[in-house]
């Protein structure tokens, strides 16, 4: 009997689509950076740095509440910017915050830390130690994890993905690394078409009747095929740059404007980081 | 300048990597203000004459002056000549996605006069004039891999209109545009030649090209200008539109009758 290459329980299909619709998603999140919300009507730079100042907080405190309210926060800071909070806890839950939850787990056994016990567990005759300050470690790693995510999530879906990139300036990254990585965002895009192009087109020709040796076959050449285009448009970007007056130094555009209002929300931020800080 | 020629093209061959020959002995010469259609079928050498033309390849054999002097790549290492070389001729790319590099509209029309120095309020002028003309008010914003075919041709001519060259070369400006854009495009090049800019453009859409032309350089299939004259001299020789792969045969009906004759640009408007 034929493996086939396309059937819905195909690797290859399995990861090809896993990985495109993971960028259409972050098309999605960038719909959620153009609405008029709170978050999106500041300046990039100031939100940038203020976010930065959250993040700090959530790393120099010690005390669980505090992460809760700062988490509690950045709900609130959420749905003032119309984010859908279902989305939002779904993007802030999955993945970092539940592979920390396994990692945090064995911290709260008396083996990695002693101290008083809570609750005993015995398997296959060892005897398992739950400890009060091993609870209130892993907890407090995991809101940290969890609260400082959020922000950084926060951060990325309020804020046009170009005008993230320029942020990066306000912290001294030369302005070559950041076009380079804002030619990159705008390029995968462009690659993303392309396979999904040729994906479509090979279905279409082959159907689902592809021995799973001629499927690798197609997908080798399909990665070749696109080093060698993305070789070429590197080629033919390069003299679209020079064409237009690029010599190496890039000159771009600075429109950013600092208003009342993000002076204001910088203040606030600054008023509520340094008793954090300073008791925290 | 000698005899007035902003480009002199002499007896010049390219190939890429030494191996595949793109131009043999291609000798042409373009006074400012002129209009040039360079037609040809695909992978005729159209593009790689552009981008000689543009200083971005240079000749492997054969001269290329540039306003009156000899042009050689190291020449472009002097930086008051390559600003200077770049802001008096502008190419409009085949690709508009090699064109549209930045990450939104906005960026990739100002990228150009931010690298030649432009001031910011001349660029800011330039730029709400050119967003008039071409109707792309509505795209600044958004990234260019959210636009349409023809909406990035328009940015692509808007980012390379805004640097103001004297020379404007395009390559296939109209391909895979529908009628309304591509007469936008036709009259904004009618409009940038009776400004007294010079437009060099290369097609193979016969239709365009008495519009947008006073001078049409053939290119063959094998790299090589086979006629030049003027528009109506060179569509009306279906000999050699065919020969160059230039001119199709077209088979339809009129009621029951079918027939077969060359399609042609004249027998329309002629």
């Amino acid at each position: 009997m034929y493996k086939v290459m396309f059937k819905n329980n195909n690797f290859i299909e399995r990861s090809i689509l896993g990985a495109l619709s993971f960028l259409k998603e972050s098309i999605f999140a960038d719909e959620y950076a153009w609405r008029p919300g709170f978050l999106q009507s500041l300046d990039p730079r100031i939100k940038g740095v203020t976010f930065l100042l959250f993040i700090l907080q959530i790393l120099f405190t010690k005390k669980i509440p505090v992460l809760l309210c700062l988490y509690a926060l950045c709900l609130i800071l959420a749905k003032a910017s119309r984010i859908n909070l279902g989305f939002f806890l779904k993007r802030t839950w999955v993945f970092v915050p539940l592979f920390s939850l396994f990692v945090a787990i064995p911290a709260i056994f008396s083996i990695f830390t002693p101290g008083e016990p809570l609750a005993v567990f015995k398997i296959a005759g060892f005897s398992l130690v739950i400890t009060r300050q091993g609870l209130s470690g892993a907890g407090l790693f995991l809101a940290r994890v969890v609260t400082s995510v959020s922000f950084a999530v926060l951060l990325s879906i309020t804020t046009r993905h170009f005008a993230l990139l320029k942020v990066l300036r306000v912290f001294k990254i030369p302005q070559v690394f950041v076009m380079t990585f804002g030619m990159c965002y705008r390029y995968i895009y462009l690659f993303v078409e392309i396979i999904e192009n040729t994906y479509t087109a090979v279905k279409s020709r082959c159907g689902a009747g592809i021995h799973y040796r001629g499927g690798q076959r197609i997908v080798a050449w399909n990665i070749a095929g696109l080093w060698q285009r993305s070789y070429r448009l590197s080629e033919n970007v390069y003299q679209a740059m020079l064409s237009r007056g690029y010599s190496g130094e890039p000159a771009v555009l600075n429109d950013f404007e600092v208003r009342l209002k993000d002076w204001l929300w910088l203040l606030a931020v600054l008023g509520l980081a340094l008793p954090v800080f300073y008791y925290g | 300048m000698d005899n007035n020629y902003i480009f002199e093209l002499k007896d010049a061959h390219f190939s890429y990597m030494g191996k595949y020959p793109a131009l043999r002995g291609i000798d042409i010469t373009v006074r400012q203000g002129e209009q040039i259609a360079v037609i040809g079928a695909n992978g005729c050498g159209k593009s790689t004459l552009l981008h000689i033309l543009d200083g971005l390849i240079f000749p492997d054999r054969g001269s290329f002056k540039a306003f009156g002097k000899e042009l050689k790549e190291d020449a472009f290492n002097r930086a008051d000549f390559s600003r200077d070389f770049r802001k008096k001729v502008g190419l409009v790319f085949q690709n508009p996605d090699v064109q549209l590099f930045c990450p939104t509209v906005k960026e990739d029309i100002v990228f150009g006069p931010l690298q030649l120095g432009v001031e910011k309020g001349e660029i800011q002028r330039r730029l709400e004039g050119l967003v008039s003309v071409l109707n792309i008010g509505d795209l600044l914003e958004r990234p260019p891999q959210q636009l349409s075919i023809g909406e990035k041709r328009k940015v692509a001519i808007a980012s390379t209109l805004i640097i103001e060259p004297e020379i404007i070369l395009l390559d296939e400006p109209t391909a895979g545009l529908d009628p309304q854009t591509t007469r936008c495009i036709i009259d904004l090049l009618i409009q940038a030649n009776e400004s007294g800019k010079t437009i060099i453009t290369s097609t193979h859409d016969l239709h365009i090209v008495e519009e947008i032309s006073d001078t049409v350089y053939v290119f063959s299939p094998e790299k090589r200008i086979v006629k030049s004259g003027c528009p109506h001299e060179v569509l009306a020789d279906e000999q050699l539109l065919k020969d160059n792969n230039l001119l199709h045969i077209h088979s339809h009906r009129h009621r029951d009758k079918s027939h077969i004759h060359p399609h042609t640009h004249l027998e329309h408007h002629g």
